[in-house]
């Protein structure tokens, strides 16, 4: 295991705790002198982040423990009643009203009323599955054309595309009149015109498809990167102790492959907690409250409903969802560095 | 030794510089920028709605010589609010949403007319009661109205009424038997009798209008009156009587492509279904909303609608005979956030009879300054809707957008999902009911 910076020297100095070693003299001053100058180099950095990012923070999460005023002052300490209202008494963040079954898993994923929160639940479980699967397979397959270059670009091409304009292309591709919607038309022979945005039953998965549409790209370029890694040797090594290509995909490619998919994951985890501008466009949390997530109630809140506390609240708990996968993160990072 | 110390120097001195620079940016947001002579007047209009105020604001800079700066935002209850809270707004906003102002007013960010020089006898002059009650919160009047909608419309293809022999209804009975008699024309001719654009992305308001309209004529005026202001509840029994109301038209049978199709259709999408391609049969027969749908039909989906002939409305019919035909309407309201001699000028300009006339003969508006004559607005589709909101006995205001906050969304949203389960209204109405319940200003 690697240690953190300045860590060898306390676990040297465990064996004989009794003895201290000389505070004072030359070594100690010229340490706190190194250690000053440290700090003042960093201190451009430390101050552009306690401005931009510590003191936000800061603010947010005392903001969340206080009714609010639209500019943002802290009016009105209220404790913790700001979380204990969006989780038990706000059905548009979080409604468990209709879950009973014995199956509470299944019934999640299945019913589509459950609030923001639950809502987010159907983006993280079908959002990072789709992405990861369209991404690796193209990966892998564009692997084996010769026109790989052209298939990736085209793939990648809405990476280039702001979500907003995204949005605005799939309203059409989703719009409800066949002549104009493309997937209504092709449904048409067979069923009447469903209108994918306007129904609660649909339009959460409509637009995790049109967000998958856009994220796929990526996923294949960095998996598309880490094959390419692979080395050749390896694979061939395979193939001669006559290893089949599923078997060598399963057994070699995808276990090389875990690292760069699990930092994938993670990316598009963070992505997912925070998707809002694609919602905003296409839908505006409609119909109803129903493809509302966390980082839309939490715009809803502070701005139109002039709720900056309760917004806060919100902006507070998808910190807490973000955090451990951060944690994982680095932790991950850290131990691949000691392999490597 | 030497460098290190040259190196600590430098450091110092960048960090010095950083800190003030970060000063130096703070405090310059606080000065006044208006040594020139312009004012910023926000509101949520583009295109050619856009044009026609910027010709009001020409003539206003012709006159005075102050420059108007236009911006605009869609989402203009974010926008302003995030304005406010960064401590600049702008000088003047003309927005809807009375009820948004009220909560603006109350909480004091707002500049009351009479401390800028109009005085509520001058504005009562130029104003109806019903404007000036609507511009007023907590006795103090905030808001110039600055333009006006008759939302009381239903608009309709006159070639097709005449093709089939059909009457432009008087009564809710009559309606019924009208697109009882369009409904048996589907089979064969391909058309529903209905088009109803409350879909996705900011269409919710839509059913808000089909729901006020009936309310007002169900409920009556008085008690309308007493639902949007808070002091009746929507769990109470008028509301469920009007929302079954309202599901006799907006249902499966009646409406294009049914409730899929209402909840899929935007709201400009759902004029085209009934206006586009004059000549060819259209893919329903009527549409319910306000008077700025003939604008939109004429100048985005068919600019070849002829008024009278392929494009006309009819007033909506009655319900209950004892309210008779009230008006349901809509408007702009100008306000001030901030007090100059320039903004002064700008707020008497646009009260002026002479602003109101530059304006609506745009055609884009319909004023509801009592100084303008019916002879200023250039075609028949907006002179009759300014001699519908002239003539009303009674005038009720968009109960939507007097509610605070953003919660006209939030009512659209459950009228979204009452034609969706009519058989959970109660609950629906309970729900919104407890949602709402204290957010009332006094």
């Amino acid at each position: 295991m690697e240690a953190p910076l300045g860590f060898p020297r306390l676990s040297q100095a465990l064996p004989t705790p009794v003895e201290h070693p000389p505070a004072v003299g030359r070594v100690g001053l010229r340490t706190l002198g190194a250690r000053l100058q440290g700090l003042l180099f960093i201190s451009p950095a430390l101050a552009v982040l306690t401005l931009f990012l510590i003191y936000p923070a800061y603010y947010t999460i005392r903001l969340a423990f206080y009714q609010s005023d639209f500019l943002f002052r802290f009016t009105h300490a209220i404790g913790i009643a700001n979380f204990k209202n969006l989780l038990t008494n706000d059905p548009d963040f979080l409604d468990l009203s209709k879950f009973h079954g014995v199956n509470i898993l299944r019934e999640l994923l299945y019913k589509s009323d459950g609030g923001a929160l639950l809502n987010n639940l159907h983006w993280v479980v079908f959002y990072i599955t789709l992405s990861v699967g369209f991404g690796l397979a193209l990966a892998v397959l564009a692997a084996r054309v010769r026109y790989e270059r052209m298939v990736k670009s085209v793939i990648f091409v809405p990476m280039a595309i702001s979500a907003t304009a995204a949005g605005i292309i799939w309203l059409f591709v989703y719009n409800f009149d066949p002549n104009i919607g493309i997937v209504n038309a092709l449904i048409k022979p067979f069923h009447h015109p469903v209108a994918w945005l306007g129904r609660p039953s649909t339009v959460n998965y409509a637009l995790i498809f049109a967000y998958v549409w856009a994220s796929t790209g990526f996923v294949m370029v960095v998996l598309s990167a880490a094959i390419k890694g692979i080395p050749t040797e390896i694979i061939e090594a395979a193939r001669v102790d006559g290893a089949g290509e599923w078997e060598i995909f399963r057994r070699v490619m995808l276990p090389m492959l875990s690292l760069p998919i699990s930092i994938v994951t993670i990316w598009l985890f963070i992505n997912v907690i925070k998707v809002f501008d694609i919602i905003y466009v296409m839908t505006g949390g409609g119909p109803g409250t129903s493809s509302r997530v966390i980082a839309f109630t939490m715009y809803e809140e502070t701005f139109p409903n002039g709720r900056p506390g309760y917004g806060a609240a919100v902006a507070v708990i998808m910190l807490v969802l973000v955090a451990p996968v951060m944690v994982l993160n680095v932790r991950r990072f850290r131990s691949e560095r000691v392999v490597t | 030794m030497k460098r290190r110390s040259v190196l600590v120097a430098l450091a110092v001195i960048a960090v010095t510089a950083f800190v003030s620079a970060i000063a130096a940016s703070a405090s310059y947001g606080g000065k006044a920028r208006h040594s020139a002579k312009s004012i910023e007047v926000f509101s949520l209009w583009g295109g050619s709605e856009k044009d026609a105020f910027l010709k009001v604001t020409a003539a206003f800079t012709a006159q005075t010589g102050i420059d108007v700066k236009y911006t605009s935002g869609r989402d203009f209850i974010t926008e302003i609010r995030t304005r406010l809270a960064a401590g600049n707004p702008a000088e003047i906003a003309i927005v809807p949403r009375p009820g948004f102002l009220g909560t603006l007013a109350r909480e004091n960010v707002l500049k009351p007319l009479s401390s800028i020089g109009l005085s509520t006898a001058y504005m009562k002059q130029n104003y109806g009661p019903a404007w000036i009650s609507l511009a007023t919160v907590g006795g103090k009047l905030y808001a110039v109205p600055a333009k006006a909608n008759s939302k009381s419309v239903i608009w309709y293809r006159p070639d097709q009424f005449k093709k089939y022999k059909w009457k432009t209804p008087k009564t809710w009975s009559q309606l019924l038997a009208l697109t009882k008699k369009m409904k048996a024309k589907q089979a064969t001719q391909g058309f529903a009798p209905w088009s109803i654009g409350d879909g996705p992305s900011q269409s919710q308001w839509v059913l808000t209008d089909w729901f006020e309209d009936i309310y007002l004529r169900t409920a009556g005026p008085a008690k309308y009156q007493l639902l949007f202001s808070g002091k009746l509840p929507f769990t109470d029994k008028s509301v469920v009587t009007a929302l079954k109301t309202m599901l006799q038209i907006v249902n499966n049978n009646y409406a294009l492509g049914g409730i899929q199709g209402i909840l899929g259709t935007s709201f400009v999408d759902g004029i085209a279904r009934v206006f586009e391609g004059a000549p060819k049969t259209p893919h329903a027969q009527l549409y319910m909303e306000g008077g700025f749908v003939g604008g939109i039909a004429l100048g985005q989906i068919n600019p070849s609608l002829k008024p009278g002939i392929t494009i006309n409305d009819f007033p909506w019919p009655t319900i209950n005979a004892k309210f008779g035909r009230p008006l349901l309407g809509a408007g702009d309201l100008a306000v001030a956030f901030k007090d100059s001699p320039e903004i002064r000028q700008f707020m008497k300009y646009i009260s002026t009879a002479a602003a109101a006339t530059v304006w609506v003969s745009t055609g884009a508006v319909i004023s509801p300054n009592k100084g303008v004559s019916g002879s200023a607005y250039p075609n028949l589709l907006v002179r009759n809707e300014a001699a519908q909101v002239k003539s009303a006995k009674v005038f009720r205001f968009d109960g939507s957008d007097q509610m605070p906050g953003a919660f006209g969304d939030t009512w659209g949203f459950a009228l979204q999902n009452v034609i969706q389960h009519p058989s959970s209204i109660k609950s629906i109405l309970a729900g919104f009911q407890s949602k709402i319940a204290g957010q009332w200003g006094s």
